[in-house]
């Protein structure tokens, strides 16, 4: 498992790197100080698991992961910044609350081996981590059912929840699996999985109803290339 | 339950009063002595005993209704005020908390402990150093206490401590310069004021920036006033954060409530990426 520990303290970057020598299957392959350093490190590296310090100069942890493409898996180390930590109450996270406990890394790290990501830049993307207003997430992707573009950006059906992501949805077309989504019309990509029912609608149009809700309507367009995906696949 | 009888045994006894309240004055209202109120012989009373009977019974209903009222009416309120003091003063103690908590900085005091450890095996003596500069400064926290002042010298020494520590966890990012006039160390000032506007002056300026900078402190007395200026970099784009901010006001009423309007604290942001805190105080 390859490592980057990222904290402005050089004294807590020691540290972290004495903690994960005693596990000889964890190899830490960089350092960063701030988050700019940070994301050279994790585009340019590709580290399975980065160790990453909230409370940074030029932007917190959280600041780095809304820039990043690709998130590797995530485990925060913090002296007292737990409850910032909490905001990701929606799903699991994890964190290591400075000076950190042995015993706890080695849980964490046997948790990180158990589920492991894919993170080399070939792969589709997985997940998106999206920070909408005081409330963050790592979103699964395979979880969203529609990405509804909203001017610049894009708002996802999410469950229960409709997060707003910063970025635009032709940017976010290119990152996806084509395999999963399908660009329904101009502002809309849907999850094929999420497709419970396709009814053909006028001018050679389709209207897809989504399993949690929506109607969405297919484009004259791409319902050519819908129909020719479905019925190949 | 202690409340329900203390109630039923007031009401009963005002009862009582007023019935024989009502029995002695029968004689002088109506000339004669009340009869027994029993049914049986209230039947058999004369017209003007019956009428003297109802009287009396009205009496006493009036006087328990009244009576049962007021107590009432006076359990609620001792209720009310007791329930307000009760958050009264889980509000103080909350606040204290706050406070005692804030003094202590956690995310400092862990960030130093995290440090220590990775010292311990490398740097032995410096993390021995450490240990001392933590105990002092923790030390003096907990000794300090709102009324108290110090002189300028004891004040610094503690905030040395600090800045060691704090120097150990940004390494070369923070440089001090002090310049401190003579005369101006043995002025008194409130204990833990300065190491508050350090504190800040790191956390908000220093600490947020990549490449660090000096912290200044200078201290003069020109006439009769200690002047203290705190003066370090920020990032150019920051607000006043709301912790600072309370930090400052918590100082400011401080500083007012020991020497009126003697004193201020003022926090000059009017420069981009340079914060200005300034006390005088009279010397």
């Amino acid at each position: 498992m390859r490592a980057l520990v990222v904290d402005d303290e050089p004294l807590a970057r020691r540290e972290m790197r004495r903690l994960l020598d005693a596990f000889p299957w964890v190899e830490v392959v960089g350092e960063a100080g701030n988050i700019d350093e940070a994301r050279a490190r994790i585009e340019e590296l590709t580290p399975d698991v980065v160790f990453l310090d909230i409370q940074m100069p030029g932007g917190t942890g959280f600041d780095l992961l809304t820039q990043l493409d690709r998130v590797p898996r995530i485990v925060f180390t913090t002296a007292y910044d737990q409850f910032a930590v909490k905001a990701f109450d929606v799903n699991a996270l994890d964190y290591l609350l400075k000076p950190i406990e042995p015993e706890r890394l080695a849980t964490t790290l046997r948790k990180i081996q158990a589920t492991p990501l894919a993170t080399t830049n070939h792969t589709p993307l997985e997940q998106l981590f999206i920070r909408d207003g005081p409330r963050c997430w790592f979103v699964p992707l395979r979880e969203v059912s529609v990405f509804t573009a909203e001017g610049n950006y894009v708002r996802l059906l999410w469950g229960k929840e409709r997060p707003l992501l910063g970025r635009s949805l032709t940017a976010l077309e290119e990152k996806l699996d084509p395999r999963s989504f399908f660009r329904a019309n101009r502002s809309q990509i849907v999850n094929l999985d999420f497709i419970q029912q396709v009814e053909a609608g006028t001018g050679g149009r389709l209207h897809v109803q989504m399993r949690d809700g929506p109607e969405i309507e297919v484009s004259r367009r791409q319902a050519r290339l819908f129909r020719a995906r479905t019925t190949v696949g | 339950m202690a409340l329900l009888v203390r109630i039923v045994v007031t009401t009963l006894l005002v009862s009582l009063t007023s019935y024989l309240i009502a029995v002695a004055l029968s004689e002088v209202v109506y000339g004669t002595a009340a009869a027994p109120i029993t049914q049986a012989l209230y039947q058999r009373l004369p017209p003007d005993g019956q009428l003297r009977n109802q009287f009396i019974y009205l009496l006493i209903t009036h006087a328990l209704w009244v009576t049962a009222y007021l107590a009432f009416a006076m359990q609620r309120h001792r209720y009310r005020a007791e329930l307000r003091q009760a958050q009264l003063g889980e509000a103080l103690q909350a606040a204290e908390l706050r406070l005692l908590k804030a003094q202590l900085n956690p995310h400092f005091l862990f960030n130093a402990l995290n440090g220590l450890r990775s010292l311990i095996a490398d740097e032995p003596a410096r993390a021995r150093d450490a240990v001392t500069h933590l105990a002092r400064s923790l030390r003096y926290s907990f000794a300090a206490s709102d009324e108290d002042l110090v002189s300028l010298e004891r004040e610094l020494e503690m905030v040395d401590d600090y800045l060691a520590l704090e120097s150990l966890r940004l390494g070369d990012r923070l440089r001090v310069e002090l310049d401190i006039d003579p005369a101006a160390r043995t002025a008194r000032i409130p204990a833990m004021l300065l190491q508050t506007l350090v504190e800040n002056a790191i956390k908000h300026g220093i600490a947020a920036l990549k490449e660090g900078g000096t912290l200044r402190i200078t201290a003069r007395i020109p006439e009769k006033e200690l002047i203290l200026q705190i003066v370090n970099p920020r990032p150019a784009d920051s607000a006043v954060a709301t912790g600072e901010g309370v930090g400052l006001r918590n100082s400011s009423e401080r500083l007012r409530l020991l020497f009126g309007t003697r004193a201020r604290l003022e926090l000059d942001l009017s420069h981009a990426g340079l914060a200005t805190a300034e006390v005088r105080l009279p010397a």
